[in-house]
Order: structure tokens, then C-alpha cells, then sequence
């Protein structure tokens, strides 16, 4: 495994650096990637580290020759979370030429799906947008290339699995979550699986936005559940941190969604955040070869595409992990099909994307013409008081309960 | 000089009852009618499907509001609530396998009673508490859009639509979709611009005015309320089964928040209670002014070539609207429908009345 991934590591550097004695990249047409995000409402907790990201790959790739010569043009825009907006800056673009998509808002992606599936324009949408999407067979343009909500509850599942012994039968599992959409997602696979495993299932709504909390966590200190999983956001932690202390609720079984970042621990208290676990597909902290890159290249002589706090978040990383995805796709459209790339070379080479994880930055994923998210791998990672620690490997469990979810949701979607 | 006339002057009921009283105005709205008309040929095809239909779509929706707020005088905060409930009620029937024509009648009639049902539990408070009331209902309606998954369309809540067709004919095309907006937001303001000549329009200006006086000119105030909400819902009804049907093309709960039950009042108050053509520019400026600022500010710091930081970027426009609403209310507190008639004051009889003074 170590020695394929230096292996791997080398061939692209080399990769890189014959393409940059090729070519210089900025006589070329560029490979356009159109980002809509919300920089001014909901989502502002996320969108700047991503943009930002996206920004410095580009920079870097283009000052490494770019993809197979062509410099890549990350063109980002604010749609303030409006649906309308979204589409306006969607139809916009459109006709410049873009048909790569990164939405990054779940009513903003929900509004512009239909039309890009309608016109045929990639749209990703990792981490965001409805669940069933990864069915590559029915959501052909939709790459949303990560664990859906379900795989991941699924796989905290399993851990939690592995840290009992193996055995869930007695095990009794509390599921903590914000009571819309976004929360109840996962409910249908935790009842699925505490069915099949024979764990007790318990639930515990919190209304919106997350900040009362009390009326929950009182009724689980009376539960006493083994492990509590998460599916908050933001000051959703902060709140759940407090009433862990308040009723003695040990931190280190509070398994959080991936939406847990540094942010959140500075405001939890780094040392007081200590044992805290976070499923996710998203290798954490600064260590990760690509993050350290831009550290060293940009950052250490203030060359970065923005403020370097916005570095030390894990939601950079997540940036990097799509836009690496991203610009891999494009990689092999080129030496696939060659240029120009087209939305059915980039499909395809989106499809046959292949164990890659961005030198350590994600989950390796391996996306087909079925699966579009990649296998849905991740793995549970802990906060030691100043980093993040993997207590394991990347692994995708459950699968066949999963798929049968997402197989019976998108059976409802028709394309008009 | 413009409007050809010595003022306005009416020396019967028949002319005092007319839709336009001075002829260039009826002028004016004919140019603009065609205009309209001819949209899909003179406007590049972003602009017509990205700001023209959600711009008509949401006047109409705007109207509906003003119905109940600017003429009778009852603050609404639950209308984007009324709007979920026409949208989700016509897509259901639309799947169902019901013709559009009466899918979009089924969703106007279903918020026109869950509408006024609210309203004649809301109506026995006035002002502020009915204000709370009807955020109430907006809350109990995201309540129940994001707890039942059968009216919201599975565990992602998205309800998709299905394709639109009106008279035996699919709508697939801009062109179409546009035409279908149009033609809405045109019955609607037709349907306003008499409301204004009507009992049923002096009726629900009495009760606003004062609604005690009204009953004792023998106006039943209640009912008429009544009557407002239900005509201002089918309206809303109706309006967000064309927005989702010609434009999102599936409904999810964020589409009819409580943000936008906020938006579309500031629409109406911004363009000017009671008044039809403010209702169309304060629509524009809430709905399009934010993303046209946005594209300006980009198009201004990539022409400056200056290496402003991406979320600053999205920053600046926000704060260019914000104060251009400030600006605008405090320059017409009546809004931009006064703003507007102001000028057409103004210019009614220029140069003459230059001299009065």
C-alpha cells in the first residue's frame, strides 16, 4: 500500500514536470471550471477555504505546466445561497463556454440539477445535493464524488462496530441531528442497520439551528447510549461540547458528520475538544503532501490566494480533494480523447477514474459509470488537542443496504 | 408637451372609472405590452430565461401579496408558505396525471382555502399579532414540507416536475416557458388594474383605511379580509406552481422559506403598497439587483485588474443593495411605484405649470 502510493507520487510528479518542458501552459485554451458558490449567506463556513483551494491547485498546476499543457481558469462567482441566483450564474456561465459545475449549496445544487442534466453539463457536487445522485446510471452528469450521507452513517456504523468487538447486538447507539432534510437523511439507514445488527437505535432531533440542544442531551444522559453519532453543523458542536460536559457525556463517543472543523475546535477549546471523532473521506491536517506543498510554495513568501488561516481548515482540504478529482478528470479526458475536452469526454473520464486519491488527500476513490461517488469510502479520524489521527483505514461498509436506498430514491427521477 | 394634456379633468363617472385616464399612459402600456410580447426576439436568450421570467413570475406573486397588503391593509409574512402549498398541491396532481390546466387551478384553489382557512383563524387579531400569526404559518408549513416525506419527495426533499404542457401543446423551450410567465403575470395585472374600478376593490380600501368605519358603512370588514386572503393565495398558488413548472423544475422546502416570505414583502414595500407598477419595480430591484450589482463589482475588479480576495468580492454587492434600498426608501418612503409617479406628475403638464408658481 505505501510503497504503491510513492509509487504513485513519483509518477505524477514526473508526469508534471515532463508537461511543464513541454509547453509552457498559458499559450493554450484554457480548461474552465465554473464555481457558483455561496460567499455571503449560509455557507460562508465552507465556500471560502474551497474556493480558495481550487485557486491555489490551479496556480499550481499552471505554474507546473497545467494539464497536458492547457492552464486550468477557476471562475468564481456569489450566488448568496438564492436559488434564482444560482441559476442565473449557472445560465451565465453556460454561455461563456463552462460545463463544469460546483454549485456547493444543496437548494442552489437542487435548483440547477434538471438543467444540467437537461443540457449535458457536468455538475459536481460533493457534500452537497440530493444522495441518490451518485447512481451514475440515472444522474449521468452528476458527479458527486465522496461518501453520500448514507454511506457515511453506514461506516460510522461499522466502526462503531469494530471498536465493540465486533458485535452490536447489545449495543445501544444514539443519533443526534438537526431536524430537516440534511439531518434525517441517515435515519432510514441507521434503522436499516440497527435491524440487521440488532442495536438499539436512539433519536434525537434538534430543532434549527442547532443552538438548543438541552432538552436532547438530558434525555441521553438518561439513555446512556454507547456512542453518540452527529449530524450537525458548525455552532452545532459547540452547543453539543457544552451539554456533553454539562451531563457527562464522554466527548470521545461523539462521532460528528464530516462538517466538524478547525473552527469549530478553536471554539470548543482545542484541549477540551480532545478525543472528538469525525467520520470522513477528507485526510485532515497539514501534513497531507499537497497541503504542505502549498504551504511551502505560496504561503511562506505570501504568494496564497487568500489569508493562510483559511489553510489550516480541514475544509481546504476538502477543497483540494474535489478540485484534485476534478483536474485528474480532466487529466485523462485529454489523454483519452484529447482536446478540446467536451462534457462526454470529461463524463468518460470522470468514469474512469481509477484508485486515485490525490496523493494521500482523500479516500481512494474509483468511479464508474454506476457508481459516480467513488466507492464511498472513509474513515474515523480523532483530534489529539492539536491534529487529526486516523484510528483507521479508509473503508466503505454496507454497501448493498446503501445502494438498495439509493437505488430505491433514484428510481423516482426521470429526466424531462 | 409629453402627456398632451392640461391635467386631468373629469366630467363624468364613466370617464372618472377608467383603467387609464390619460391616454399616453394607455399608450405606454401598449408599447410595453408588445415589448413584452416580442421579448424572445429582442432579448439574448440569458437574460429572457435567467431575469425576464423570474422577473414576470414573481410580479405576479408580488401582486397577489399587494392584494392582501397594500389594498387591504393586512400584513402578510406567510406568503411564501401560500406559494409551497399551490406549487406542491399542482405537481402532486400533475404526476398524478392531471392536465396542467387543472394541476395549476388544483394548486391556486388548495392555497386559496388553506389560505383563508389560516386567515379566519389569523383575522381575529390585527396589525402586529396577525403579522406573528401568519409567520406562524409559515413556520408550520416548512414544519410540514420537511417532515413528510410524501408531500416533499423522499428523504433529499426534492419533488420534481413534470414536463409543462398547456393546450395539448409541451412547454420545453425558453421561448415558451417565457410566453407561459408572461401571459400570467399580464391576466394578473389585468385582474388588478380592475380591482381598482370595482366594489369589491373600494371595499377592501375602506377596510384598510379604518376597518370599524368600514363596517359601519355597512362593509362586512371580516369577510372581506377573507376575501383578500383567498384571492391573494389562489394568486400565490398559482404563481409558484409557474415558477417551479418554467423555472426550478422541482420544488424543494428552501424555495418557499421564510426568507423568501420576507423578499417578497420587501418587494411589495419597496415598489409601493397598493401600486401596480411598483410592484414590477420592486421586484426587479429585490430579485435582480443583487446578481446585476454582483456581475458589475466582478466585471469592475477584473477590468481593475485589482487582486481583491474572493469573499470581500461577494461582500460589496450586498452592501451596494443594502444601501440602495436605504436610499430609495428614504428619498420615497412610498416606494419606487411613488418614485415613479412622481416624474409622471411632474411631466404631465411641463412645461406649463412652470408658470403657477
Amino acid at each position: 500500500m505505501k510503497v504503491k502510493q510513492h509509487i504513485k507520487a513519483v509518477a505524477v510528479a514526473t508526469a508534471l514536470a515532463a508537461s511543464a518542458t513541454v509547453a509552457s501552459a498559458q499559450d493554450k485554451e484554457p480548461i474552465r471550471f465554473g464555481l457558483c458558490f455561496d460567499l455571503s449567506k449560509s455557507y460562508t463556513f465552507i465556500s471560502p477555504q474551497v474556493a480558495q483551494a481550487a485557486q491555489d491547485l490551479a496556480m499550481y498546476t499552471n505554474e507546473n505546466g497545467g494539464i497536458e499543457g492547457h492552464p486550468v481558469e477557476v471562475i468564481i462567482r456569489d450566488h448568496g445561497n438564492e436559488p434564482q441566483r444560482g441559476v442565473e450564474c449557472y445560465e451565465q456561465l453556460k454561455r461563456e463556454g463552462v460545463f463544469l459545475f460546483n454549485f456547493l449549496s444543496t437548494p442552489v445544487t437542487n435548483a440547477v440539477l434538471p438543467r444540467a442534466m437537461k443540457d449535458g453539463n457536468v455538475l459536481m457536487q460533493s457534500f452537497v445535493g440530493r444522495g441518490d445522485a451518485v447512481d451514475g446510471e440515472v444522474f449521468e452528469w452528476v458527479f458527486p464524488v465522496g461518501p453520500t450521507y448514507w454511506q457515511q452513517a453506514a461506516n460510522d456504523v461499522a466502526f462503531i462496530k469494530g471498536q465493540m468487538g465486533g458485535d452490536l447486538s447489545k449495543a445501544k447507539i444514539g443519533f443526534i441531528y438537526l431536524d430537516y432534510p440534511f439531518g434525517q437523511e441517515p435515519i432510514e439507514i441507521l434503522k436499516t442497520l440497527s435491524e440487521k445488527e440488532g442495536f438499539e437505535l436512539e433519536l434525537y432531533p434538534v430543532p434549527l439551528p442547532g443552538s438548543d440542544q438541552a432538552g436532547a442531551w438530558s434525555k441521553i444522559r438518561r439513555d446512556k447510549p454507547d456512542y453518540v453519532i452527529s449530524w450537525l453543523l458548525a455552532g452545532g458542536h459547540v452547543v453539543a461540547s457544552k451539554e456533553m460536559r454539562r451531563n457527562r457525556f464522554p466527548i470521545d463517543r461523539y462521532l460528528s458528520v464530516n462538517w466538524l472543523n478547525e473552527v469549530d475546535i478553536a471554539n470548543i477549546g482545542a484541549q477540551e475538544a480532545k478525543g472528538i471523532l469525525r467520520g470522513t473521506n477528507v485526510a485532515g491536517g497539514q501534513e497531507v503532501p499537497i497541503v504542505k506543498t502549498m504551504l511551502d510554495t505560496y504561503y511562506a513568501n505570501g504568494k496564497g490566494s487568500g489569508p493562510e488561516s483559511l489553510v489550516r481548515d480541514v475544509y481546504y482540504n476538502t477543497g483540494m480533494a474535489i478540485y484534485s478529482a476534478g483536474f485528474e478528470a480532466a487529466r485523462i479526458a485529454i489523454t483519452e480523447n484529447g482536446w478540446p475536452i467536451t462534457p462526454e469526454s470529461m463524463k468518460n473520464a470522470y468514469e474512469s477514474i481509477e484508485n486515485f486519491d490525490g496523493n494521500g488527500i482523500m479516500a481512494p476513490v474509483t468511479v464508474t459509470d454506476k457508481d459516480h461517488g467513488g466507492g464511498g469510502k472513509t474513515r474515523v479520524e480523532q483530534w489529539n488537542g492539536e491534529t487529526w489521527v486516523p484510528l483507521t483505514d479508509w473503508s466503505a461498509d454496507y454497501l448493498d443496504v446503501v445502494w438498495d436506498v439509493i437505488k430505491h430514491s433514484s428510481a423516482t427521477f426521470t429526466v424531462e | 408637451m409629453f402627456y398632451r394634456l392640461s391635467g386631468v379633468h373629469h366630467a363624468n363617472y364613466v370617464s372618472d372609472s377608467r383603467i387609464f385616464k390619460v391616454p399616453a399612459d394607455r399608450n405606454l402600456t401598449a408599447f410595453i405590452f408588445l415589448i413584452g410580447l416580442a421579448a424572445p426576439f429582442i432579448i439574448p436568450s440569458l437574460y429572457l430565461n435567467s431575469y425576464m421570467l423570474p422577473w414576470l413570475i414573481w410580479t405576479a406573486a408580488a401582486l397577489g401579496l399587494n392584494l392582501v397588503t397594500g389594498w387591504a391593509g393586512q400584513l402578510h409574512l406567510g406568503y411564501a408558505a401560500v406559494m409551497a402549498v399551490g406549487a406542491y398541491s399542482s405537481i402532486h396532481a400533475a404526476r398524478f396525471g392531471v392536465p396542467w390546466e387543472f394541476a395549476l387551478i388544483i394548486g391556486g384553489l388548495t392555497s386559496s382555502v388553506i389560505g383563508s382557512l389560516f386567515a379566519f383563524a389569523a383575522l381575529r387579531v390585527k396589525g402586529l399579532y396577525l403579522a406573528l400569526t401568519t409567520l406562524a404559518m409559515q413556520f408550520v408549513m416548512d414544519w410540514v414540507l420537511t417532515h413528510s416525506p410524501a408531500i416533499s419527495g423522499g428523504s433529499h426533499a426534492s419533488l420534481q416536475s413534470p414536463t409543462l404542457a398547456l393546450l395539448g401543446q409541451e412547454i420545453t423551450t425558453d421561448t415558451g416557458f417565457y410566453y407561459v410567465a408572461f401571459g400570467w403575470c399580464v391576466l394578473v395585472t389585468i385582474f388588478m388594474l380592475n380591482l381598482k374600478r370595482t366594489g369589491l376593490g373600494r371595499a377592501l380600501v375602506a377596510v384598510r383605511e379604518k376597518d370599524f368605519a368600514a363596517a359601519i358603512l355597512g362593509v362586512n370588514s371580516f369577510y372581506y379580509k377573507i376575501l383578500a386572503f383567498a384571492t391573494s393565495s389562489f394568486i400565490a398558488g398559482v404563481s409558484g406552481a409557474l415558477l417551479v413548472a418554467t423555472f426550478f423544475f422541482l420544488a424543494a422546502p428552501e424555495q418557499f422559506s421564510v426568507a423568501v416570505s420576507i423578499q417578497v414583502l420587501a418587494m411589495v414595500i419597496v415598489g409601493g403598497l397598493g401600486s401596480i407598477i411598483g410592484s414590477y419595480f420592486g421586484v426587479a430591484l429585490i430579485l435582480l439587483v443583487p446578481g446585476i450589482v454582483n456581475g458589475l463589482v466582478v466585471t469592475l475588479s477584473d477590468g481593475l485588474g485589482t487582486q481583491i480576495d474572493v469573499e470581500t468580492l461577494a461582500h460589496i454587492p450586498n452592501a451596494v443593495y443594502g444601501a440602495l434600498i436605504v436610499i430609495i426608501l428614504l428619498i420615497e418612503p412610498l416606494g419606487l411605484g411613488k418614485l415613479y409617479g412622481n416624474i409622471r406628475d411632474y411631466l404631465m403638464v411641463w412645461p406649463f405649470d412652470q408658470f403657477k408658481k
